[in-house]
This record gives C-alpha cells, structure tokens and sequence, in this order.
C-alpha cells in the first residue's frame, strides 16, 4: 500500500481515477472515497473526492441518480456519461503517453557526479 | 467495524453541514442544497463505519472543502459573490440614510439656533445630485420636514455599486461553462 502521494500529481490524475472506478461500478461519494482509498491512496481526504465528483458532473461526464439508503439519507449515487467514458479512453491514452515519455527519460544513466573543486 | 451513530455524532455531523453550507451561498440555491445532502449522506455512512471523528477528520475543514467546492462549480479563476453584492446592497442605504440625516438635522438645527419661537418655511436643496429638496416648516417652535428623497442618480449609483463590489458580470454566463466539458482532460 503506498501511505502517501504528492497531493499535485495527484491532482492531476485524480479525475481520471475516479471516472476508471466508476466505470467499474457505480457508486457514491463515500463508497468511491473508500475504494479509492483500498486501491493505496490511503491519505486522499474524501473532502478532495466529493468536489472532484461534484466537477465532473458539471463537467457532464457523470450523471446521478438518488438511492434509498436503509441507514440514513438517500444516497446519490455516480456512473458516467458518455463523455465521461470518452473523457475516460482520452486520458488513458494520455496518461499512458505522459507514463512512457517519463519513463524513457527517467532511464536514461546520469552521468557520474562531479567532484568537488573540479 | 460498524459504529453507532448517536445524537452527539448526527449534532457533529449537522454543525460540520450547516458550516459547509454557510460557506457555499454564492452556488445556485439548487446546487448548494444538493451538496448539503450528499455530504450529510456521505458523513453519515462514513460515521457509522468507522466513527465520526474519523469521518469528520477525513472529509478535511469545512472552509476547504467549501472553496473545493465552489472551485468545481464555478471555475479555479475569479469569480463573483453575491454575497459581496448583497452586502453593499445593503449597508449602503442605511449609511446613506444616516449621512443624509445628519446633514438635514444639521440644517434644521441651524435654522432652529435663530431663535425658539421661529416660524416660517425653509428648503434646504440637498446634497446636490443624490436626494430632492428637504422643506422644513417651522411652527411654535416645532419643526416637521417633508422631501429629501434620492435622485435616479442614487438608484443608478446602487446597481452599480453592487455589480462592481460583487464583481457580478463574472456571473454571466460564459463560454467556460460550455466548453467545460471538452476543454480540460480528464487528467
């Protein structure tokens, strides 16, 4: 389990993980919050996932629908669009791209440190 | 393991909603009570699975999740606030008022200095450009004062005011709600 993530990489990427857990299953806010959180991302505040949700609905690439909860208030729960599956394929693509380009600079060898007073 | 939810906690629970709430009044009344309830709903299921100080402690302070909020409603860049408007609004009357007040019972007073028994009617113009005459009629002594009300100028001068400190032109609808969807990738 990784117990922590750079909150801006995360950022950037945390639209895209939402919309690949709600491709697999629909859920609501906490529900995705947990399994986000069961996927290694122990440290993501569920107050960092709601708005995330919230502004990809107003993006349209979420739709919600309320489900009676026997445990408390009905629950709204989250499944895409399909501009969120489309939004979902683009930014695999992308993020598969920006992945490998990393990746291939990150490989590359260092040259040896300098010494000191060279 | 499964908690149970109590008074106190469901007490927590609302005074966390009701703070969130506070902070969220510049989203549509139809949005702001939408997100009101989902995030009682989401506190609520997280309480009873693992405790609600935890559940609190996990959803963040109520200030940032507002402001994460209203950034996925409104867009990361400035913004209006009704709130500012409606403020301007209305604290800008009641000083006016009271300015404007001051300034006839200043003028009343004056005319009253001359001496306790007065008599006569007197206009006074105003303050030029923001209220109509004021006539004070003095009799035995006892004032009663009629007009002073505000020019268009100053109803012209609030609209303003309130679209300028609520900076609400940023509230027209723009071309960055309609290519919200297309613009930024999902990343």
């Amino acid at each position: 389990m990784t117990s922590s993530h750079d909150p801006q990489l995360l950022k950037g990427v945390l639209s895209l993980l939402l919309l690949h857990l709600l491709a697999e299953q629909e859920s609501y806010g906490y529900e995705v919050a947990q399994r986000l959180q069961a996927a290694g991302f122990t440290d993501v505040l569920e107050g960092t996932v709601y708005p995330a949700l919230a502004r990809l609905e107003r993006e349209g690439r979420l739709t919600t629908r309320l489900v009676a909860s026997s445990s408390g208030p009905a629950r709204k729960y989250y499944r895409l669009t399909d501009a969120g599956h489309q939004a979902l394929a683009t930014g695999t693509t992308g993020w598969a791209r920006h992945v490998a380009g990393v990746d291939a600079v990150l490989a590359r060898p260092l040259p040896t440190a300098p010494q000191k007073g060279s | 393991m499964p908690h149970t939810v109590t008074w106190l906690d469901r007490l927590r629970i609302e005074w966390v909603v009701w703070s969130l709430d506070q902070r969220l009044y510049d989203l549509p009344s139809r949005t702001r009570i939408a997100r009101r309830r989902e995030v009682r709903a989401n506190l609520l299921a997280a309480a009873a699975e693992v405790g609600a100080a935890e559940a609190l402690r996990r959803l963040g302070g109520s200030r940032e999740l507002a402001q994460e909020y209203l950034n996925a409603e409104l867009g990361d860049g400035p913004r209006h606030s009704w709130i500012a408007a409606s403020l301007f609004l209305l604290t800008t009357p009641l000083l006016l008022n009271f300015f404007l007040d001051e300034a006839a019972n200043a003028y009343q007073q004056a005319i009253a200095a001359v001496g306790p028994h007065i008599e006569g009617t007197f206009t006074w113009h105003g303050v030029a450009g923001l209220q109509s005459s004021v006539t004070f009629v003095f009799h035995q002594g006892q004032a009663s004062r009629t007009g002073g009300a505000w020019t268009p100028l100053v109803y012209v001068l609030l609209v303003v005011g309130a679209v300028a400190s609520g900076r609400l032109w940023r509230a027209l609808p723009r071309r960055r709600n309609q290519d919200s969807p297309a613009a930024g990738e999902a990343g």
